[in-house]
């Protein structure tokens, strides 16, 4: 055991040694390697920050019939009562939001609470609202419910509410696969970046690499040090993509802050959680130790 | 003990360096294996230390036959061969030290006994007070002494060098043989090629005359 810890020892000195002897080389492809993975953070950063918005606002399928505005309360219930006898599998539950209800939430908010108390009486209309089970078919059942729905007595106007959010739904679903795509597109420039500067290493080792096997040195022990400076570029570069991230943020979040205080609202962009970093570091580091030990396997056959 | 039967060596289709070579070599002894250039007698040194395989034949080296080796078993094989080639291979952006501690490193000796054994063996050849000389700064004799130094640090039981005096003035030359003499007195088997005959043969027990791949005298009794 001993024995073999002081061969990993040796193979981290050898490995330091030959990041030291080229600097210029080693920067340029941490740098690289870094900026790289900084991007797919950063884009992390804001998936991560948009998804929960998103999260708090009804996704599932909704229609809202808002009553014309002489009907009462109870033809409100009478048409909730309509829609919950036919027992339609799609419907999912039904609510009455009364007017003083709906008004009362808005005044909650700023930006309407200032125009609502210059109103003398409440405009709003009582609304009843459906929620649908989520089902692939759920768009085409609503639009026909909704169509259904305009007939009813009382009934002013038939509104699909969830359309918008399932487009937004729709383009978050799509920012996350195009997070996958860049995050594969990263892992390639580690990948092509590492086996590279390996395969450079091994060709000007040449020399090391069989006085080492004249000696006795076994094909691990060959291999050791460039697999070391695999690993340490993927931790070295991921250590400073999460640093670069983090010093983007700033400029980022300042100028998302008066962004977000025009609609009085927050927003504010954070790297993904530490546990995230923490297996990113480790996938980028074994990414490299793996470029590394097929390069040096293809490299040092002589 | 070092054993070959039958055994041919040729590269691709090409004609065969090594042709039908027979002899065995029991421990102890010193061979000096001689001939003209080309006529296979690194071929066969290095059939020996296992770093070329042979084409046809069998190779026996401590008792293993190492054609029959698997690839994976052939360093732990390397390092009862200290290897000894003409260009001395060494490691110019390292020290003497760190040129002798390399085959160390590679068996995994803890460093304190490493730099200890390889002193001893740096002044076994005459280069104690030099170790931290990079080899560049070495004469040519002095480069050989050390990768002398590097070849005998984990303590082989044979020893194999391939022209070790080629490109050396006499004097440089009858020195290393001086060291080759010493290690064969403790127990080391040498086998040294050389076409300086007049060097080598007060040295050696027996000789192996090599021409065009093949035996053509066997001189000396075995020990």
């Amino acid at each position: 055991m001993r024995r073999w810890l002081r061969q990993h020892h040796y193979a981290l000195t050898v490995a330091l040694r030959r990041l030291r002897t080229q600097p210029f080389s080693t920067l340029s492809n941490l740098v690289v390697i870094s900026l790289s993975l900084t991007v797919p953070i950063l884009a992390a950063s804001v998936l991560q920050a948009v998804q929960p918005i998103v999260r708090h606002i009804p996704v599932s399928p909704e229609i809202t019939l808002y009553l014309a505005p002489q009907a009462d309360l109870k033809d409100a219930q009478q048409v909730a009562t309509q829609l919950t006898a036919n027992r339609d599998p799609v419907i999912q539950s039904v609510q009455i939001v009364a007017r003083e209800q709906a008004l009362a939430r808005l005044q909650q908010e700023s930006a309407w609470a200032e125009a609502l108390a210059a109103l003398e009486s409440n405009p709003l209309p009582h609304a009843v609202i459906v929620t649908l089970h989520e089902s692939p078919e759920v768009a085409r059942e609503a639009a026909i419910l909704a169509e259904q729905w305009r007939s009813l007595k009382a009934v002013d106007t038939v509104q699909l509410d969830s359309e918008w959010m399932r487009r937004l739904g729709a383009i978050l679903d799509f920012l996350g696969v195009g997070l996958g795509l860049l995050a594969a597109s990263v892992a390639l420039v580690v990948l092509a970046t590492v086996f590279n500067t390996v395969r450079m290493q091994a060709l000007s080792q040449r020399e090391e690499i069989a006085i080492a096997r004249l000696v006795g040195a076994t094909e691990p022990f060959v291999r050791r040090p460039f697999l070391y400076l695999g690993g340490l570029t993927g931790i070295v570069s991921s250590l400073a993509a999460i640093g670069l991230a983090q010093l983007a943020l700033l400029p980022l979040n300042h100028a998302l802050a008066r962004l977000a205080s025009t609609w009085d609202a927050q927003l504010i962009l954070a790297l993904p959680d530490t546990a995230s970093l923490g297996a990113g570091l480790v996938l980028v580091t074994m990414l490299a130790a793996l470029a590394a030990r097929w390069s040096v396997t293809r490299n040092t056959r002589f | 003990m070092i054993e070959f039967h039958h055994v041919f060596k040729s590269y691709g289709r090409g004609r065969n360096i090594l042709a039908d070579i027979n002899f065995r070599i029991e421990p102890g002894e010193f061979i000096l294996v001689s001939g003209p250039s080309g006529a296979g007698k690194s071929t066969l040194l290095k059939l020996i230390g296992g770093l070329e395989p042979a084409s046809r034949g069998a190779v026996h080296v401590n008792g293993h036959r190492i054609d029959r080796l698997p690839r994976r078993a052939l360093p732990y094989l390397r390092r009862a061969v200290g290897v000894i080639l003409q260009d001395s291979h060494l490691l110019f952006d390292r020290s003497a030290m760190d040129n002798v501690l390399l085959p160390l490193a590679v068996m995994g000796l803890a460093p304190r006994v490493a730099r200890t054994r390889a002193r001893a063996a740096l002044e076994k050849v005459g280069l104690l007070g030099m170790e931290q000389l990079n080899p560049i700064e070495m004469s040519g004799g002095e480069q050989q002494r050390l990768a002398i130094a590097r070849a005998i640090v984990n303590r082989p039981a044979i020893l194999i060098a391939d022209e070790p005096t080629a490109n050396l003035d006499h004097d440089s030359g009858q020195r290393i043989m001086t060291v080759f003499r010493d290690f064969n007195q403790v127990g080391v088997t040498l086998l040294i090629a050389s076409h300086d005959h007049s060097l080598m043969a007060p040295y050696a027990t027996r000789t192996l005359h090599i021409e065009a791949g093949r035996f053509t005298d066997i001189r000396g009794v075995p020990s």
